[in-house]
């Protein structure tokens, strides 16, 4: 059987909880084990599919924030798997 | 310069022949004489799709309450034809702009359709539940009541920015 798409209401649940745990991440230098209960609350609220493509997203935001601030160093770059 | 770029580029000139959510047959000729702001996307969508559409029903809504301008057709159409179906499409546009039209077809028509405007669509792996994502093309697109493509809106464009141009092209037209 197919699923249903999330609704409105529950895209917003998943993004509300997945902005808590991000915050919280913020708060603590990206230190996840100061984070479970929020990591367990985003990965309750969102599909399993959403959670991965939101990890991904933020590597790649911190990734890009990094390069910005830092600047390109390319055996740091050719390090990064 | 760039609107003739875009113009030689001649995108959109396939017909497309889809189903919209109720199921009523639509072909790319049925919307001649309108102008159309389009986007393809999907309804399992994490994040952009959502945003994107928002946008669109947004632009909408600036340039409607604009006295004097044509109507603008909002259309929404899926990259996810597997899923996306007339029922699926219903309860995913409700969200948005009511007269956002959403068309969905079999895998052959969809493709064709996206073909039509280049745009790039891969399903990636599934999950255990079958669920998965579908990479795409990120563009909203607008036609002229031609039919052609007449300019495109990227991620970084406000709905501001996009009923500003939209706008600038019906008064050019």
């Amino acid at each position: 059987a197919k699923m249903s798409a999330p609704t409105m209401e529950e895209r917003k649940a998943c993004w509300g909880a997945r902005d808590e745990f991000w915050q919280c991440l913020d708060r603590h230098a990206d230190d996840a084990s100061k984070c479970e209960k929020l990591r367990r609350s985003f990965e309750s609220r969102c599909p399993q599919q959403w959670v991965k493509y939101f990890d991904k997203r933020r590597d790649f935001l911190k990734y890009k924030k990094k390069l910005e601030t830092e600047g390109y160093h390319p055996s740091e770059a050719a390090g990064k798997s | 310069r760039r609107r003739a770029e875009l113009r030689a580029l001649a995108l959109g000139q396939g017909d497309f022949q889809l189903r919209d959510q109720e199921g009523r047959p639509r072909r790319k000729a049925d919307f001649r004489g309108q102008w159309v702001l389009l986007y393809f996307g999907f309804t399992h969508c994490p994040d952009v799709c959502p945003e994107e559409l928002g946008k669109l029903s947004h632009a909408v809504e600036l340039l409607e309450r604009e006295p004097g301008l044509p109507p603008l057709q909002p259309l929404f159409i899926t990259v996810d034809p597997e899923r996306d179906d007339a029922a699926a499409m219903g309860r995913y546009l409700r969200d948005f702009h009511p007269r956002l039209l959403g068309l969905t077809g079999t895998p052959e028509e969809v493709r064709a359709a996206g073909r039509a405007y280049r745009v790039y669509a891969s399903a990636g792996p599934r999950d255990e539940d079958g669920d998965y994502i579908v990479d795409h093309t990120i563009l909203i697109y607008l036609l002229g009541p031609d039919g052609l493509f007449l300019d495109c809106y990227g991620r970084s464009k406000s709905a501001q920015d996009i009923a500003r141009s939209v706008r600038r092209h019906m008064d050019t037209y």
